[in-house]
């Protein structure tokens, strides 16, 4: 329990450093390191099919993907951030955390469990046969980022 | 609920918030995707932490390997939108939005 912890304080800090730091890049590699230790706590909650999944698509996939976008908007990385937001953000989550710690100890015992269902077969069985209608709108989702993507990068007619 | 749910529920709720407010004081683009990602990841760990308080957590899994796929196309066709008003405006500004007109 002591390491889970550990993991998740790291977790939070490196998802603050990544909204934090100036530097896009810095940022993302944070960002990065926050879901591979994310995958970590899955993997020790005994969840490996969602590790697997946070450390390669979301540690790997997004990742490329952010530095990909750095690299070809690199002339614009000179935004100007508000100074009161440098000042406000750590002050404002720091506030916080002490106010969701005291209310998180306020509230332990106090949310009724409910009876959780059983849950029979395997992995697979769930996700592909419990959930049908799922997977046709998660594929209308994947075809719908495609589209958006191609009709984004589309060559423009020379009439526009 | 165990207790072991609440430290979940206290970290999620940790990254949520963290999120909201790189929401609402960056300016970069960029930086407001990163901020959303870090929302995601708060709502990720409270699914699958209240599957494995319930002994759900196959089905909390599923729910996760869902979210994670929409994660990508929504990634993927931000980045595209960023790119297109980088072209536009030469700026990841968010205030250089304000100045499109049509």
């Amino acid at each position: 329990m002591v390491l889970q912890t550990a993991l998740l304080i790291g977790m939070v800090l490196f998802a603050v450093l990544a909204i934090l730091l100036k530097d896009v890049l810095r940022s993302a590699i944070a960002l990065a390191v926050a879901s591979l230790l994310l995958g970590i706590v899955f993997f020790r909650m005994g969840a490996p099919y969602a590790g697997v999944f946070e450390i390669s698509v979301v540690a790997g996939l997004i990742t490329v993907l952010f530095i990909l976008t750095i690299a070809l908007t690199r002339k614009g990385d000179e935004v100007r951030e508000s100074r009161l937001a440098n000042w406000v953000f750590p002050l404002a989550f720091v506030a916080f955390v002490i106010i969701d710690a005291l209310v998180m100890k306020g509230l332990i015992g106090k949310i009724p469990a409910l009876a959780g269902g059983t849950e029979t077969g395997t992995f697979g069985d769930i996700l592909w046969k419990g959930r049908t209608l799922d997977l046709v709108g998660q594929i209308a989702v994947i075809l719908a980022g495609v589209f958006a993507v191609l009709a984004l990068f589309r060559k423009r007619d020379n009439h526009d | 609920m165990t207790n072991t749910w609440y430290l979940y529920l206290f970290f999620a709720v940790a990254l949520v918030v963290a999120g909201l407010l790189g929401l609402l004081g960056r300016r970069n683009l960029i930086k407001l995707l990163i901020a959303i990602e870090v929302i995601g990841k708060g709502i990720t760990l409270l699914l699958l932490a209240t599957g494995y308080a319930k002994a759900s957590l196959l089905t909390a899994q599923a729910l996760v390997i869902t979210y994670i796929v929409i994660e990508v196309s929504l990634v993927a066709t931000a980045m595209a939108l960023i790119i297109n008003i980088y072209r536009e405006s030469k700026s990841l500004d968010i205030r250089s939005l304000a100045k499109l007109k049509g």
